[in-house]
């Protein structure tokens, strides 16, 4: 599992670029005299010099898609045409004028320490003339899960949504295993290869296990994937955020609609209740005590479902199944499985197989797709309804 | 009007005779001659009848001792019962030795096949080394048991898909033909329509436009047939590209399972692989978990900075997770060892075609041994 701890020509380059672009002034008082000020110079060479190399590597093509944060071309190598990437340009942004935007700090900081089958591969970073940034991207043209999901046209049964959720689970694994919290996992950051293989994407809210005491931000995840603990603004939370929101992915294989979609925070808080139970000091000890928690109404107090509950709406999932989905979207966060443990799950190796990643269904129209998707700012919702309502990330607790 | 089947076959037989019973047509003008595969020996229905209706029987033409059934008597096909013969004996090596050609290594294989196969066939026809033959038939049969049945499985398939094209092609000519048609007809219409609004406007006109109007009127009839013209040809192509798709489809020959090569009577088939045994899934992708060289965890480090944490219900209730921040804080501090730059620098300067330049690692070095968070 080992990443290669090297640090590619790219990504020095990128060091460089952001350096580049907040201490540009200093630079520039830097320029008289001061020895120091000559091997400055030859070092800035050198890393303009493999920019432009990375720059030279790759050819564009056509343009795949456009969004608010980024634009996403078809491209590939120049010496070899038949080798496809995603060049993802990503826009400078208003909000981060004097420097790059978190997203891509976070984008390019995690992705470049993963290396997995089911994680994006980033294959190059650099930045173009208009000091834009660039990452170059693994190409994934057969679009995402949310599609597939959403087709009416195309059926897909148990060991298909067990072949996906074993790559989902692998993938969150390898991401907690090197301890970067995905946050943002939902059936459209769900790529999928041209050989089936489903790949985790968008690390634009991506950050490492926090420390002790340390806070984080609530603000993350999309809504209908965000856990309780979330909603109820904890700022110390671990990798379950992630399990959560896998839980409710393969609820929603399952079911084929998102599970709970609450239209906004609060509305989602009492989905949750309804469809799981409420959170109450007994099943979830200290719930109370988090920031945002809402006492309940005494009167409307749901018991927390058993595996009945589980069996009754997912009978699909067999019973194994549906006790692998309720461990995952277990209310109290220290209960809930970890990726590890959902994958030591039995589940897996019960029958049926999961299908081999090359037979799974899949769809045309992917290249658009992939191109919306990876424009899409971290946390936003694709549906119109909710356009408004569904984007109110603060980064401030994050710049602390 | 050419004279029916069933005069070209009675006629000049009115003196055939059965050669069991030895009625004779002339007699008995309904009767029917039935032949059995066995020995092909003639008779008429009623001797067959007569002599097999209470079970298997020695077929009645002396010196003929074969036991044959009634239910395997049949009407003859051809007139020669030699070649009657040669069918069946053709279709009976055919419906076994059915391989195609995809699963054979070479042209010159598969031709070889063909001509094994015609020497069986010949063999058996003219009675050479009739035993031998129908022993390697047997156990090939026996043998390739799987291998035949999906071959005629195909076989089934591509001669059906073969009447469904054939039936779409007659219907799309139909259709085509009643559009040709149509057109025609269409024309014929427009052309009068345009010929009278050409005479009325002349009627209507001044003496001196005449000509002008019906040079115009000329133009607009060109004009319109070769739009019509143009149209035409654009659906023709369309249509013919479609066929061309469709015909591309017919199934390729299926990936037979492996139970030849045993057999040594067909030289040169593929060597068909077997799968390989599934491995049971691995829901870890061939990762080996919790893999620490240098450490061992424990699930609890006494330490008064982190100490209250536990303590801390608001901080627990959000499910912080201390024994993440040890097992990360564990990795960090032994990330460094075991990695060995110089040697993986060197792999992969040798593996990967997008070398770095000397700069590069010089640069990567130093950092590697730092930015190490995050891999193992």
């Amino acid at each position: 599992m080992a990443v290669s701890p090297l640090v590619s020509p790219s990504a020095s380059a990128i060091a460089h670029r952001k350096n580049d672009a907040t201490g540009a002034s200093v630079t520039a008082q830097k320029n008289e005299a001061s020895p120091q000020f000559v091997q400055h110079a030859a070092d800035r060479e050198i890393t303009e010099q493999m920019n432009d190399e990375v720059r030279h590597k790759y050819i564009k093509t056509k343009k795949l898609g456009e969004g608010t944060y980024a634009v996403v071309f078809l491209g590939h190598l120049r010496t070899d045409p038949s080798s496809f990437v995603a060049i993802k340009k990503i826009k400078v942004n208003t909000e981060y004028r004097d420097g790059l935007s978190m997203d891509a700090i976070r984008e390019v900081k995690y992705l470049q320490e993963l290396s997995h089958p089911n994680v994006i591969a980033l294959h190059d970073v650099f930045s173009s003339k208009d000091q834009n940034l660039n990452l170059i991207l693994e190409y994934l043209p057969r679009g995402d899960l949310e599609m597939l999901i959403k087709d009416s046209n195309i059926h897909y049964g148990v060991p298909d949504i067990k072949a996906w959720m074993g790559m989902l689970v692998r993938g969150v694994w390898f991401c907690h295993e090197n301890f970067v919290l995905h946050r943002d996992i939902k059936p459209n950051n769900l790529l999928i290869a041209s050989d089936g293989e489903v790949k985790l994407a968008d690390f634009g809210l991506a950050r490492s296990f926090a420390d002790p005491y340390l806070n984080m931000t609530h603000q993350v995840i999309t809504r209908w994937y965000r856990p309780p603990e979330l909603l109820y603004g904890a700022r110390q939370y671990s990798g379950v955020v992630d399990i959560w929101s896998t839980g409710m992915v393969f609820a929603e294989l399952l079911l084929r609609v998102p599970f709970v979609a609450g239209n906004s925070d609060l509305d989602q808080v009492t989905k949750i209740c309804e469809a799981f139970g409420t959170p109450t000091e007994e099943n979830w000890p200290g719930v109370s005590k988090l920031p945002n928690y809402v006492p309940a109404d005494r009167n409307h107090l749901m018991p927390t479902q058993g595996r009945e509950f589980f069996l009754r709406q997912f009978p699909t999932a067999g019973p194994v199944g549906a006790d692998l989905l309720m461990s995952m979207c277990t209310l109290d966060p220290r209960k809930r499985s970890t990726a590890y443990q959902a994958l030591q799950h039995n589940w897996w190796t019960t029958e049926p197989r999961p299908t081999n990643k090359e037979d799974l269904p899949r769809k045309s129209g992917g290249t658009k797709k992939m191109g919306d998707d990876l424009t899409r700012r971290g946390g936003e919702l694709d549906d119109d309804q909710f356009k408004n309502a569904a984007r109110q990330l603060d980064f401030t607790a994050m710049r602390e | 009007m050419p004279p029916s089947r069933d005069a070209i076959v009675h006629r000049g037989d009115e003196d055939e005779v059965c050669p069991v019973c030895k009625s004779s047509r002339y007699l008995n003008p309904d009767m029917r001659f039935l032949i059995n595969p066995e020995c092909y020996h003639k008779m008429c229905e009623s001797c067959v009848d007569r002599i097999f209706s209470s079970g298997p029987a020695n077929c009645p033409v002396a010196g003929c001792h074969k036991t044959l059934r009634k239910n395997r008597f049949r009407k003859q096909t051809f007139e020669d019962i030699n070649v009657e013969r040669e069918v069946d004996i053709r279709r009976r090596v055919m419906t076994v030795l059915n391989r195609r050609e995809e699963e054979f290594d070479s042209k010159l294989d598969w031709d070889n096949f063909l001509e094994q196969r015609e020497e069986m066939i010949f063999n058996l026809v003219n009675g050479v080394d009739v035993g031998k033959t129908e022993a390697d038939l047997q156990q090939y049969a026996s043998e390739n048991m799987r291998s035949i049945r999906t071959n005629q499985d195909l076989e089934a398939k591509e001669v059906s898909s073969f009447q469904e094209r054939q039936n779409q092609e007659q219907e799309l000519a139909r259709i085509r033909r009643q559009a040709a048609r149509e057109e025609k007809e269409n024309e014929r219409k427009e052309v009068m329509a345009s010929r009278e609004d050409l005479l009325s406007r002349l009627a209507s006109g001044r003496p001196a436009d005449a000509a002008a109007i019906a040079r115009e009127g000329q133009k607009v009839l060109l004009k319109k047939s070769s739009a019509r013209r143009s149209e035409e040809e654009r659906i023709r192509l369309k249509q013919a590209a479609l066929r061309g798709s469709d015909s591309k489809k017919p199934g390729q020959a299926a990936a037979t399972a492996a139970e030849e090569s045993g057999s040594g009577l067909i030289k040169g088939l593929k060597k068909i692989k077997s799968p390989e045994p599934e491995k049971p899934y691995d829901p870890f992708g061939g990762m080996v978990p919790n893999q620490r060289d240098y450490y061992t965890l424990r699930d609890h480090y006494p330490s008064p900075y982190l100490d209250p944490i536990r303590q801390d219900t608001r901080v627990l209730a959000g499910g912080y997770d201390l024994q993440e921040y040890y097992s990360r804080t564990l990795l960090e501090a032994f990330a460094g060892l075991g990695c060995f730059i110089n040697e993986e620098v060197s792999k992969r300067e040798a593996s990967s075609l997008n070398a770095m330049k000397p700069v590069g690692t010089q640069g990567a070095a130093p950092a590697a041994g730092s930015s190490s968070q995050g891999s193992k």
